[in-house]
């Protein structure tokens, strides 16, 4: 806290987070830069009690290009906790039901989280690779409506590893990785699983642990080492992992009838990781494949509209129409990204328009496109 | 808490049926675990997903939906 105290004692008020923050031009009001000052005047004052502290989606685009390198998502992030004290809680979407799934982890629970994988392909309980699975079991049968099939994302990573000749460990006590509680005020919550996490790998022998979720990438790149000191494994992303190995193992793709593809850069891998081009180079394995990049990329890229399963509005809605129409401006038929949450959104988004845009993630698309693969499925 | 009477179950029950039921085995004086906690709805179609996953996070040791 003193940090960012420290940090927001800094602001230039140049202006340029709240110009650059997407929630500010759709929420007039809303704005970066009289948040850090009215915090500067009075700390305990209108941001712990006012709705603009849950409005911040974390996108990291102020920070990203703040000339006074003030991290506005975590100086936000930072009094979310006091604002839950305070009695000023966010708007939980879809009933609260992730965040129940979230606590309940902390609990010593008995989860089936590997199912999905006795189908496809072969996995251990210790070895040198921990595949970190996520959130996705539990999006799996909270987003059937949507027709989309989250698991498909980790059995395509699977199928991947396997052919690739690694044979992961996927364990059944794996939790949350806390990403979503870190970012709604809740610390406890967040330590519990994480400690969960750290000991579960820890048991499993593994080096190095594999995320296809750039969210947990991201929580255990940075939090796990903030809270817990340095971790006694590697913390890589699926997509650097995939661009590094690839050019080495006997995998080849094929040419598809496909339009263009583009992709969409989460937050959470692109401006708060800075990966941008291993999912790009991926794509150039790809023969007579088009890519296209949208108007606003890589660390300039829109994000998809909500963030922790809160504070859904129709100013997300409005983001998230933005960026598929950016997506389909480009002639894209077929628009990618590495992330199961911006999948969820955008798919949710396009189900009310009659738009002709497939949304897909990065690693069942990869697999789509592997010569030779009759295994995937749906 | 090995005991069946020394679980908590939490049962959503809808008003037209599985309410009426638990009603009418009142007025019959017959007897029902005490331990079943239940939150009478106009109808169980009002039940979420959250709602189950809810009473468990507050401490129920099962979820009964009848209607």
């Amino acid at each position: 806290m003193q940090l960012t105290r420290k940090q927001t004692d800094s602001c230039i008020e140049c202006g340029e987070c709240t110009g650059s923050c997407p929630i500010s031009r759709e929420l007039s009001g809303f704005s970066p830069r009289q948040i850090i000052k009215r915090a500067m005047i009075e700390p305990d004052g209108s941001l712990l009690h006012g709705r603009e502290i849950w409005a911040c989606l974390s996108c990291a685009h102020c920070s990203e290009r703040c000339p006074a390198d003030i991290d506005f998502p975590e100086f936000i992030r930072s009094h979310r906790e006091e604002a839950r004290k305070a009695g000023n809680s966010p708007h939980e979407s879809h009933h609260g039901i992730l965040q129940a799934i979230a606590s309940l982890q902390t609990r010593n629970i008995k989860q089936q989280r590997t199912g999905w994988a006795e189908k496809v392909g072969a996995f251990h309980d210790t070895g040198e690779y921990f595949y970190f699975v996520g959130c996705l079991p539990y999006f799996d049968v909270t987003f059937r409506y949507l027709n989309l099939f989250p698991l498909e994302t980790a059995q395509s990573v699977l199928i991947l590893l396997n052919k690739m000749g690694v044979e992961p460990v996927i364990s059944n006590h794996e939790r949350c990785c806390g990403h979503d509680a870190l970012w709604s005020g809740n610390e406890a919550v967040f330590r519990k699983l994480a400690s969960w996490n750290v000991e579960v790998i820890k048991s499993s022998g593994a080096k190095t642990v594999l995320f296809s979720c750039p969210e947990g990438y991201f929580t255990f790149k940075n939090y796990y080492r903030k809270y817990f000191g340095d971790l006694p494994f590697e913390v890589v992303h699926m997509t650097e992992f995939l661009a590094r190995e690839l050019p080495g193992a006997e995998l080849t793709f094929e040419p598809s009838s496909d339009a263009a593809i583009t992709y969409h850069d989460p937050c959470r891998l692109g401006r708060c990781s800075g990966i941008y081009e291993p999912p790009r180079q991926l794509f150039q394995f790809l023969p007579e494949t088009q890519f296209v990049e949208m108007e606003r990329s890589r660390e300039n890229a829109l994000c998809c509209g909500t963030s922790a399963w809160m504070e859904c509005s129709s100013c997300s809605k409005a983001m998230q129409m933005e960026r598929l129409q950016e997506a389909a401006q480009t002639g894209a038929r077929t628009l990618i990204t590495a992330c199961p949450k911006c999948q969820i959104h955008l798919t949710c988004a396009q189900s009310g328009t009659d738009m002709d845009l497939k949304v897909r993630d990065i690693y069942t698309y990869l697999l789509k496109r592997l010569s030779g693969d009759e295994t995937h499925s749906k | 808490m090995s005991s069946l009477e020394q679980l908590r179950i939490v049962a959503f029950v809808c008003n037209w049926c599985a309410y009426a039921g638990a009603d009418m085995a009142g007025v019959s004086r017959m007897q029902y675990p005490t331990n079943v906690r239940l939150i009478r709805l106009m109808c169980t179609g009002r039940v979420h997903h959250g709602f189950l996953l809810r009473a468990f996070l507050k401490g129920a040791d099962g979820v009964l939906v009848s209607g």
